[in-house]
């Protein structure tokens, strides 16, 4: 019985496993190089460190936009840095709601700053989460083409008008002013956009008109495209966008970190209206250190004047939600009467009126 | 000559600029100095290893589960014949449509990024090896049975050299897949990349000039990425099945 043939030999250089073990050789180096550059100029170790913690010890997980309607958050965790008891809670920043709607259900956050019907539609479809606190007040406005032929909410009639969301006051504030001028609300069109594209997409007239919060309007206004058409207040006295939103879980079972940071929101908000030292300040560190945004555009944002926006009185207050859920239910966002205590928890705000602004002047490099 | 097309692009570009007469669009020099101005802060570094890392994680991973996957089934007909047309229902879908369930699993940050990355990976190295795997001959197969090979031996000796130049090929295609779909995955709330360096800059106001460098940049690093994948192919032994019977006399 003869052996069976040999196959041909292939040379080293040539044999595939030989090669592929090179590669794999070159494939984890050059992965162990970028995980470990990675690990050192990217990774936020404190919000690592703070997921180890035991529950009851770690600090919650505050989502937010860059948009002033949620300033009082950054500036919250700046001033606090300066305090004895130090930074309050981790500030994440997301480039949209519906992201922060999937962390909050998911936990991954636990707090959340969002628009209003938003909230109110969330805790409908029962998402257990309730709004502690308001973010702040006015800070919206619908804009138009600075040369451009609307003049006035009639010429809005036939228009495309960009809106952050279909669950957004911005959304209810052009329902208002369109049936304080008895236009049928099908007589424009409304599209979700996200709210940093929404000057691009003016000054491009590739919109006629959008409803957003600041500084977009700002950035309309500096850029010379953009004209404020009316402010949120001219239709809607007592205007409210975002809310604080919090799961319902972590009210239940920390309810002392959410009146801590509860707290904290309403000394900024309370420091924020002290004036207009106060409001360049947080342009300037908001602006360099969480937005990313020019300083100059805040500042234009949160001093032009004063009260285009502003940051107390935020106590949930049943009429504001009731209007707001009313019109949502009539411009077909919600279907059902959810009773303002289903979705707010007044209880923290409550508590935190007694609270007084922060002691904290730019450059002191303390707070209390 | 290879770069006449380039040059001829930002001509077009920087005339196409100033006849415009439009503030809110950079032009090529814009770009350039925006890109300095990342140099000169160290973003650069920060924002093209962030990138990197999620790339090279979601894409090694789905190399280590998908070429393995796509080999047994395409070993195994009635393994392919089953699990096909699940691969066929996933294929078209877009790894944008995966970003709210990524966040709902993984949370915000590296994971559901890297998740992202490696979802738009493995289908096409699965098929590619599938593929690669269909494609060797009834020849190779029986003579490497005839010379009495173990199912081990006939993997190594005879499936690995013949399936590598397609498998390769497949490698570099989903490399740039890879890379394409950073912009859409680091819109998952991380704070870094390349991706994140194009939407944050959105926020900024009129900085058009860093999304374009963003642009730029992912173009740049995605040739690179490329040229890199193509010097595999030149390698002795992913030539092979490139090599008609003569030329491999020859050689």
């Amino acid at each position: 019985m003869s052996a069976a043939p040999r196959p041909p030999e292939v040379p080293r250089e040539r044999r595939p496993v030989r090669i592929g073990r090179r590669l794999a050789v070159g494939a984890l180096l050059w992965t162990a190089a970028l995980t470990g550059a990675h690990m050192a100029l990217n990774v936020d170790w404190s919000s690592i460190v703070n997921q180890r913690l035991p529950p009851s010890q770690r600090k919650l997980n505050v989502a937010y936009i860059p948009v002033t309607c949620h300033l009082a958050c950054p500036v919250t965790d700046f001033i606090s840095r300066y305090s004895l008891a130090g930074n309050l809670f981790i500030p994440r920043m997301f480039q949209g709601f519906p992201e922060i709607k999937e962390a909050l259900i998911s936990n991954r956050m636990q707090v959340g700053f969002m628009v209003a019907p938003m909230a109110i539609a969330l805790r409908a479809q029962g998402v257990p989460i309730r709004i502690v606190y308001l973010g702040h007040r006015y800070g919206s406005a619908v804009v138009v083409q600075k040369d451009g032929p609307i003049q006035s909410v009639k010429d809005l009639r036939g228009r495309i008008i960009a809106i952050p969301s279909r669950f957004s006051d911005e959304r209810l504030i052009v329902f208002k002013a369109l049936k304080a001028n008895g236009i049928p609300p099908g007589n424009v069109r409304l599209i979700e956009m996200a709210p940093p594209d929404v000057a691009g997409a003016l000054a491009a007239k590739a919109i006629d008109a959008f409803s957003m919060g600041e500084p977009y309007p700002a950035q309309a206004e500096i850029g010379g495209f953009g004209r404020i058409l009316f402010p949120a207040r001219e239709y809607w006295p007592d205007y409210m966008s975002c809310v604080v939103v919090v799961r319902q879980d972590v009210i239940d079972t920390r309810p002392d970190a959410v009146q801590v940071l509860v707290d904290g929101i309403a000394r900024s908000g309370l420091w924020l209206d002290e004036g207009k030292p106060h409001r360049e300040h947080a342009a300037d560190f908001v602006g360099r250190y969480y937005y990313r945004q020019p300083p100059a555009l805040l500042r234009h944002a949160l001093t032009m004047p004063l009260d285009r926006v502003t940051y107390t009185s935020l106590s949930p207050r049943k009429p504001d939600f009731d209007m707001v859920r009313d019109l949502m239910i009539e411009t077909g966002v919600l279907d059902w009467k959810i009773p303002f205590s289903e979705y707010v928890d007044t209880r923290f705000a409550d508590a935190a009126g007694r609270q007084t602004a922060w002691k904290y002047e730019p450059g002191s490099g303390k707070a209390e | 000559m290879s770069c006449s097309g380039l040059v001829m692009l930002l001509v077009l570009w920087s005339a196409a600029i100033a006849l415009a007469g439009n503030t809110l669009l950079p032009s090529p020099w814009s770009v350039a100095a925006a890109i300095a101005e990342l140099a000169q802060k160290g973003f650069l570094v920060k924002h093209v290893v962030a990138s990197l890392f999620r790339v090279t994680w979601g894409y090694l991973m789905a190399v280590v589960v998908g070429v393995p996957l796509g080999i047994f089934l395409g070993w195994r007909r009635r393994a392919e014949m089953a699990l096909a047309p699940l691969l066929e229902l996933l294929r078209p879908i877009s790894p944008l449509a995966w970003i709210p369930i990524a966040i709902l699993w993984f949370g915000v940050g590296d994971l559901a990024a890297i998740f992202i990355i490696f979802l738009a990976s493995i289908l096409p190295l699965i098929l590619t090896a599938m593929n690669a795997v269909g494609s060797v001959t009834a020849t190779h197969w029986n003579a490497g049975r005839n010379f009495g090979l173990s199912p081990v031996d006939l993997a190594r000796k005879v499936l690995a050299p013949a399936i590598l130049p397609q498998l390769i090929v497949g490698l570099r295609l989903t490399l740039g897949i890879a890379w394409l779909v950073v912009v859409a995955a680091e819109m998952i709330a991380v704070n870094s990349g390349l991706g994140f360096l194009i939407i944050d800059a959105r926020n900024a106001g009129n900085r058009y000039d860093l999304v374009v460098a963003g642009m730029v940049l992912i173009g740049l690093i995605g040739v690179g990425l490329d040229s890199a994948m193509r010097r595999l192919e030149r390698l002795p032994a992913a030539s092979w099945g490139y090599q008609t019977p003569v030329e491999a006399e020859a050689a």
